[in-house]
């Protein structure tokens, strides 16, 4: 397959919002909203350093799972602090986001359920995660799952240093998905960054490559071909695209043309879908997964520092 | 380079060898329908290495009459053990015998030791016999060892492939023909953590902010453990996979290792594209093992 991205920028994966998309996911959010936090800190000296406090964070989810997070705060800056949610990759040890602190920002770098640190509760595994209970909606993986990347936002907003005005998501690869699907639910963040966004156009993605992760939903099907419509049903609630249109912040995305594990027809797509006015894709030819992150960092960099520093900040 | 051979490095390795030959490699292999396709097998395997500790690995067989080359992935530094690394065509399993091995503390691995990342790269680290790497270099071993004997595997075609615990297997274990390294922890490590500020080197940052005391015998460890030292010991084709111009694992900055290869070497300097970067390297292992087409991606044809 070579790609031309003129024949690509048009294209439109293979799933339709059911009637009833906002109505699932607002009884989800209403749950959720009934369980309370339960936020410990624990200040962390190993991974603290000079110039940044790193501290443990734990919190209570759907399910009754207990989700961690790295929290990562500049020292000694005067006022309120902009702050940064980082969203992992999927097979992504969650890390500890001193970078993102050095440059001012307060940064939450969660491992939703299943991940290291968090999986006392639930541990599917990689590869399963994709998959577990793929036929059911109500307790498909990722269910849990978004909302753990949700919540962060709201212990952000506990934090006394964050300024609750200029909050931002960021990620890539599944990272760049949950950017796309928190931006879209939580309307307090101001800015969005996505990178080669998987959890997108999913049922696509399984024709366009033969790669892990998206290979696990076709090792599921080869056992039960007769869940095929169970499955791309499932999936329908939890596609990215089906999301986007409700993002409303400034967003940008980037995207490999060789992008050999989230196909950039997906991209392109999940970005068309966006609903926000202020959007901008950086597609990167001759790059892959990456999704030519050596020159996109920059672009990230001054994308945040301007939606979310206010300059009468001392940052 | 400023790391100096140690006197012990030769009798440390030679006692990690002896300590894993007491104990037999006892595998346990089940058939997994749910990962096998119409072109490949796959299996779930339990072997037992020092310690003595279990471990998890998968066992990709293709199809057909065998022998097959095969391709090692020994522990890397992450949690996650994947079949085949996060996009590699899953055809490569129709052409190649695939092994990949979760080391101690990794997930399927990590009964009863669980390893946090970051933070297995210091466990241990100011304690040369009890260093947690020496115990996961013989992981990779025993993985290969298993693999050596496996009936289906072509043994003069058989690349181990990941990052500094692939050349350390490699280099143990004499008989790996083919090699492809992306170091990444063991390179000169004091001096790198004092350029980086950036996880996993920033974990020996973190260790030696808290322990202070302990710089020497960190120092001490892990000069055991630079690829340096393994390098004279690898006598198989080497693909070196450095880091991009100006990275502190560049080609430059590797030059060193390099130079001291016994068989024949490539140092392949990454350009920073994934796509690039990862064509070559499956071109040059199609090449090494006679094939005139590689197995790729949809997206990279």
């Amino acid at each position: 397959m070579s790609v031309n991205p003129a024949s690509i920028e048009d294209y439109v994966c293979d799933v339709s919002k059911p009637d009833d998309f906002g109505m699932f996911w607002s009884e989800i959010m209403c749950l959720a909203a009934d369980i309370p936090l339960n936020i410990e800190m624990i200040l962390d000296p190993l991974r603290s350093s000079d110039g940044i406090d790193t501290y443990q964070v734990f919190y209570d989810s759907l399910d009754g799972v207990r989700v961690s997070s790295w929290y990562c705060v500049p020292k000694g800056k005067k006022g309120k602090l902009p702050a940064l949610v980082f969203l992992p990759g999927y097979q992504m040890d969650p890390p500890i986001p001193k970078e993102w602190a050095r440059r001012g920002f307060a940064t939450l770098a969660v491992a939703p359920r299943g991940k290291l640190r968090s999986m006392g509760q639930f541990n599917p595994g990689y590869p399963n995660l994709l998959t577990t209970n793929i036929t059911d909606k109500n307790t498909y993986s990722y269910r849990g799952f978004y909302v753990d990347t949700w919540r962060t936002i709201d212990v952000l907003l506990a934090q006394d240093e964050v300024d609750c005005k200029n909050i931002g998501v960021l990620g890539s690869s599944q990272g760049g998905g949950l950017a796309i699907t928190t931006a879209a639910m939580r309307k307090e963040i101001k800015a969005a960054s996505s990178g080669a966004p998987y959890l997108c156009g999913f049922m696509d993605a399984i024709k366009l490559e033969d790669t892990y992760p998206y290979e696990e939903i076709n090792d599921y099907l080869r056992v039960h071909p007769e869940h095929y419509d169970l499955v791309r049903d499932t999936l329908s609630y939890f596609d990215g695209i089906n999301f986007a249109e409700e993002i409303a912040c400034p967003i940008i995305m980037n995207i490999g043309l060789q992008d050999n594990v989230c196909p950039p027809e997906t991209g392109y797509a999940v970005f068309n879908s966006i609903g926000s006015k202020d959007k901008e894709l950086f597609v990167y030819e001759g790059h892959g997964h990456e999704a030519g992150r050596y020159l996109q960092t920059k672009v990230i960099c001054e994308f945040f520092d301007k939606h979310l520093k206010n300059d009468e900040i001392d940052v | 380079m400023n790391t100096i051979k140690p006197v012990g490095f030769q009798e440390y390795w030679q006692a990690t060898l002896r300590n894993l030959a007491k104990y037999p490699t006892a595998p346990e292999i089940r058939p997994l329908p749910l990962r096998s396709t119409p072109y490949a097998e796959c299996f779930s395997v339990k072997i037992t290495s020092a310690g003595p500790y279990r471990l998890f690995a998968y066992l990709s067989i293709p199809k057909g009459e065998g022998n097959f080359p095969a391709i090692y992935y020994p522990p890397q530094y992450k949690s996650v053990l994947e079949i085949i690394p996060q996009g590699s065509s899953n055809y490569l399993r129709s052409r190649y015998v695939v092994m990949s091995l979760a080391g101690r503390g990794q997930r399927n691995s990590d009964q009863p030791y669980s390893a946090m990342f970051p933070g297995q790269f210091t466990e241990n680290i100011g304690d040369l016999d009890n260093y947690v790497f020496r115990n996961i270099v013989a992981d990779g071993i025993r993985g290969l060892e298993f693999l050596f004997a496996r009936p289906e595997v072509d043994r003069k075609r058989i690349a181990v492939v990941g990052n500094d615990v692939a050349l350390m297997t490699t280099a143990l274990l004499d008989g790996s023909p083919y090699v492809i390294c992306t170091p990444s922890l063991f390179v000169d490590s004091i001096s790198r953590s004092g350029k980086s500020n950036s996880y996993p080197m920033e974990e020996i940052n973190d260790y030696l902010n808290l322990f202070p005391s302990k710089k020497n015998s960190v120092e001490e460890t892990l000069s055991y453990f630079d690829l340096r030292w393994f390098a004279p010991m690898v006598t198989g084709k080497t693909l070196i996979m450095a880091g991009p111009r100006g990275t502190l694992l560049d080609a430059e900055a590797l030059g060193d290792v390099a130079s001291e290869f016994a068989g024949d070497y490539t140092i392949y300097e990454s350009v920073n594209s994934s796509y690039k970067d990862g064509l070559y390297s499956e071109n040059w292992l199609s090449e090494a093992f006679g094939f005139g087409n590689s197995i790729l991606p949809a997206h990279w044809v």
